[in-house]
C-alpha cells in the first residue's frame, strides 16, 4: 500500500512495536497478555494520535503501552500465578539476544528470574533505562513522574538487582 | 562533597544525567574517596549486567498483522465519533453495524442477491472477529500436516490446506468458525502484515469461477469447486489476493489428499 510510508502514525509509532512488546513482556510476564495489551495500546495510540504534540514519539507511545499494562495487571494480574519454568521455556524461540557472547544462558536466566520477582515499578524503570536507553526526562514522561522520582526509583531498582546478583556487587545504602 | 551526596548522584552520574558542574563535583569526590569509587564500580557492574542480559523481544508478526488490520478497519469507520473506551467491543460493534446496515438494505430490496450479500457480511464480520486477541486460530501451526488433520471430525469436510510458504503466503493455522448458520473451516494465512482468512464449507452447487467483491475496504473472493464453497477475505490488495487464490486452487497436485 502506497499510503503506508506517508502516514505519520505508521511512520512515527509502528516502528516502536518491538520496544512496546518488550516492555509489555517484562511488565506482564506473559506473551499472550503482552500481545493483547500492545494491540490495544496501538489502537488507542491511533485514536489519540491527534493529541500527540511532537516530542519523542517512542516515549509517547510507551506511556500508553505502560498504562495499558498497569490496567491489565490490575484487572487480572493478581489472579494469575506465573510459572517461571513456563516463562523461560518459550523465551529462546521468540527473543533475540542483545549480545549472545557477553552473557551466558544461565546468567541470563538468573537475571530473568531476578527481574520477574521485582515489583513492577522497578521492572519498568530498568527496562526503559538499561534496555531501551531512554533519558530520565523520557522515562518521566512514560511513567508520569518527576525526574527526581525516576532517579531515586532507578537507583533503588539497581541496588535491589545488585543485592540479588550476589555479594560482590552488594551496595550499602 | 559528602559521601551521602555523592551516593545520591551516582546513578545520574553513571547515566550522564548530571549537569557539567555536578558531574565535576562527583568526579572530584570519587578521586579522593575509595569507598564511593567502589560503590560507583558496583553500580557500573550491575548496570552493565542488565544492559547485556535483558532481552529485547521482537513483536510477533501475527500481532503486527492484527494491529494493521484493526487500524485499517478503524480508518474505514472513522466517521463514527465514539469515545475510545473498550476497543474490542467497539470493533465487534463496528462489524455488526456493517453487517446490519448492509444486510438490512438487502433484505428490504428482497433481491436474489440478498443471500450472497448476507454471506459476505457474515464472512466479513467473522474476519473482523478473528482479528481480536485470542480469536485468530484454534490450531496454530505453519505445517499443513498439522492443520489439515485437526479439522477431522470438527467440520463435515476436509478443507484444502496447501503449503504456500515458498510463494510468500505463510500458514498461520486453522480454526472452527460459525458463519451463515453453519460450522465452517477457516484456514489462516499471512502475506507480510496482512491476514487472509479462507472459509470452506460443503455445497451442492455447480462449480463456479472466482468472483471478487469489495466490502468496506476488504477484498472478498468466492468460488465453488468440487462441492465445496470457498470464501477468502483480507485487507490485502485485490491483485495479490487473486494470486493467492489461484495458487491456493492450483496447489491440488502438490498436495496429498
Amino acid at each position: 500500500m502506497a499510503r503506508v510510508s506517508e502516514d505519520p502514525f505508521e511512520q512515527l509509532i509502528l516502528p516502536h512495536l518491538d520496544d512496546a512488546y518488550t516492555l509489555a513482556r517484562y511488565l506482564l510476564r506473559d506473551a499472550h497478555d503482552a500481545q493483547d495489551v500492545v494491540q490495544d495500546a496501538a489502537l488507542r495510540a491511533f485514536r489519540y494520535f491527534d493529541s500527540y504534540r511532537g516530542g519523542d514519539p517512542r516515549a509517547w507511545f510507551l506511556a500508553i503501552v505502560r498504562n495499558c499494562c498497569h490496567t491489565a495487571q490490575r484487572q487480572h494480574g493478581a489472579l494469575r500465578t506465573i510459572s517461571l519454568a513456563d516463562a523461560h521455556a518459550e523465551v529462546p524461540q521468540e527473543s533475540y539476544a542483545t549480545d549472545e557472547s557477553a552473557v551466558g544462558a544461565s546468567e541470563r536466566e538468573n537475571l530473568e528470574r531476578i527481574m520477574a520477582e521485582l515489583p513492577i515499578e522497578f521492572r519498568e524503570v530498568l527496562v526503559l533505562r538499561e534496555l531501551q536507553e531512554l533519558s530520565y526526562a523520557q522515562i518521566g514522561e512514560v511513567l508520569g513522574v518527576p525526574i527526581g522520582t525516576v532517579m531515586s526509583r532507578l537507583s533503588r531498582a539497581r541496588k535491589r538487582v545488585a543485592a540479588r546478583l550476589g555479594g560482590h556487587a552488594k551496595e550499602a545504602s | 562533597m559528602q559521601c551521602s551526596e555523592c551516593i545520591e548522584r551516582l546513578d545520574a552520574h553513571r547515566d550522564g544525567e548530571l549537569t557539567p558542574v555536578a558531574r565535576d563535583a562527583v568526579d572530584a569526590h570519587l578521586a579522593e574517596c575509595a569507598e564511593c569509587t567502589r560503590r560507583g564500580d558496583a553500580l557500573l557492574a550491575v548496570s552493565h549486567h542488565l544492559q547485556e542480559g535483558l532481552m529485547q523481544f521482537r513483536a510477533p508478526d501475527v500481532m503486527r498483522a492484527r494491529i494493521r488490520s484493526a487500524i485499517s478497519l478503524e480508518r474505514s469507520t472513522e466517521s463514527t465519533p465514539a469515545p475510545p473506551r473498550t476497543p474490542w467491543t467497539r470493533l465487534v460493534a463496528a462489524g455488526l453495524m456493517i453487517a446490519l446496515v448492509s444486510s438490512g438494505g438487502t433484505y428490504a430490496a428482497m433481491q436474489g442477491r440478498a443471500r450472497a450479500a448476507s454471506v459476505s457480511d457474515a464472512i466479513l464480520a467473522s474476519h473482523i472477529r478473528s482479528l481480536m486477541p485470542g480469536h485468530l486460530v484454534d490450531v496454530a501451526s505453519n505445517d499443513q500436516h498439522n492443520v489439515k488433520p485437526w479439522f477431522n471430525g470438527r467440520v463435515d469436510l476436509s478443507p484444502r490446506v496447501p503449503g504456500l510458504d515458498s510463494a510468500g503466503f505463510g500458514l498461520i493455522g486453522g480454526r472452527l468458525d460459525y458463519v451463515a448458520d453453519r460450522s465452517v473451516a477457516a484456514v489462516v494465512y499471512r502475506r507480510r502484515q496482512h491476514l487472509i482468512n479462507v472459509y470452506a464449507w460443503p455445497s451442492t452447487g455447480e462449480n463456479a469461477t472466482l468472483s471478487l467483491s469489495v466490502t468496506h475496504g476488504y477484498n472478498l473472493v468466492r468460488w465453488r469447486r468440487d462441492h465445496v464453497e470457498y470464501w477468502t477475505v483480507s485487507d490485502l490488495n485485490a491483485g495479490e489476493l487473486t494470486q493467492f487464490v489461484n495458487m491456493f486452487q492450483g496447489s491440488r497436485g502438490a498436495q496429498r489428499e
